[in-house]
């Protein structure tokens, strides 16, 4: 009997102690950041490139200078362990001739994370080209002067497949992809 | 022949009752207790719209989102309420969570106090105090003291994934 009793004021005590002195708790935060693929040229709107006639027998068209008005904004936001992301450039037509080439430059601005790498100079077909790679995490801060500046550049190629044309609307058209 | 006892029975029950009592009595009286309630916060992220840019990158939830209970010894007991979050399972170093008491809750010890802890502090893996409760010649208990919690650092740059942790409040002596 004398056990007994001793046995139950160690569990009351123990019991009393898990029921009288909690001294922590918790509550939980929960966040879902979600996949984002976000990609844009800024500003909007057309850009004329024209070739300017020689003013002397015997020499070549004169190509137009280069546009450098264009800038590749992006955001993106990938899994653990996803695949990097790269954004693609193409021509809607060919002019036959001409070369419509994009560089994109390093990215600069107010950006952060994983900013992708140039391609370098790259002659646009109808079949989409990379010009950006290895976007990781990223985001390039938004309107000019943020992200990837574009440097388009028409030139001719095939002197003999040139001919005179008017206005002829060419469509560039950007992608990101992984 | 009867058996040579000291107790009777009543007294023998007496004896350990009393004891029985004291000790309730007595882990009442020393313990410092604390309980949480109020609702898992979920962060509503904004969802990005522009190319170029990046989240908003600071989240507040309700001022009220946590509620602690919390109570100290008696007689010129002392008490520091910490907090630390745990990842469960996973977390981002990059989130950071912060945390504030924006209220005293209600008491019915009127000289006791309530002190500290009204701007957000930072969390870490490991206690840092919040704020601190103490009670002079009554038993300190505070009820439904809100605790705001804040994140900050949401960024694309981030996996994306979901993250969750606990906050975790502990009371302890000073």
């Amino acid at each position: 009997m004398r056990d007994l009793n001793i046995i139950i004021c160690i569990f009351s005590l123990l019991l009393s102690g898990t029921l009288l002195s909690q001294t922590t708790g918790s509550s939980s935060v929960s966040v879902t950041l979600p996949v984002v693929t976000l990609m844009d040229v800024e500003p909007t709107g057309n850009i004329t490139l024209n070739f300017v006639s020689p003013t002397e027998a015997g020499l070549a068209i004169v190509n137009p200078a280069v546009n450098t008005t264009k800038w590749v904004n992006y955001s993106s936001a990938i899994a653990p362990a996803g695949l990097t992301r790269r954004i693609t450039a193409a021509v809607n037509t060919i002019i036959p001739g001409v070369s419509i080439r994009v560089q994109a430059a390093a990215a600069s601005g107010s950006g952060g994370g994983t900013l992708g790498t140039s391609s370098g100079l790259v002659t646009l077909t109808t079949t989409a080209a990379t010009i950006i790679s290895g976007i990781g995490g990223a985001f390039t801060g938004n309107g000019t002067n943020n992200g990837h500046q574009l440097t388009i550049s028409l030139v001719t190629n095939t002197y003999a497949n040139l001919s005179a044309r008017t206005s002829t609307p060419v469509i560039i058209t950007f992608t990101i992809t992984e | 022949m009867k058996p040579n006892c000291h107790f009777s029975k009543n007294q023998f029950y007496i004896k350990y009752l009393s004891i029985l009592l004291l000790l309730l009595f007595n882990y009442y009286v020393k313990a410092q207790t604390l309980t949480v309630t109020g609702t898992a916060w979920t962060v509503p992220i904004t969802t990005i719209t522009e190319a170029g840019t990046n989240y908003t990158g600071t989240y507040q939830s309700a001022a009220n989102q946590v509620l602690l209970a919390a109570s100290v010894p008696l007689l010129l007991g002392n008490a520091k309420v910490s907090v630390h979050y745990q990842p469960n399972p996973t977390w981002n170093s990059s989130l950071i969570l912060s945390a504030k008491r924006t209220g005293n809750g209600t008491t019915a010890c009127g000289l006791c106090t309530i002190t500290g802890g009204t701007t957000y502090i930072t969390l870490t893996q490991t206690d840092i105090e919040l704020f601190r409760i103490s009670a002079i010649v009554a038993l300190g208990a505070y009820n439904n003291i809100p605790i705001q919690l804040q994140l900050s650092g949401v960024s694309v740059t981030i996996p994306a994934t979901t993250y969750q942790s606990n906050i975790v409040f502990t009371i302890s002596s000073i």
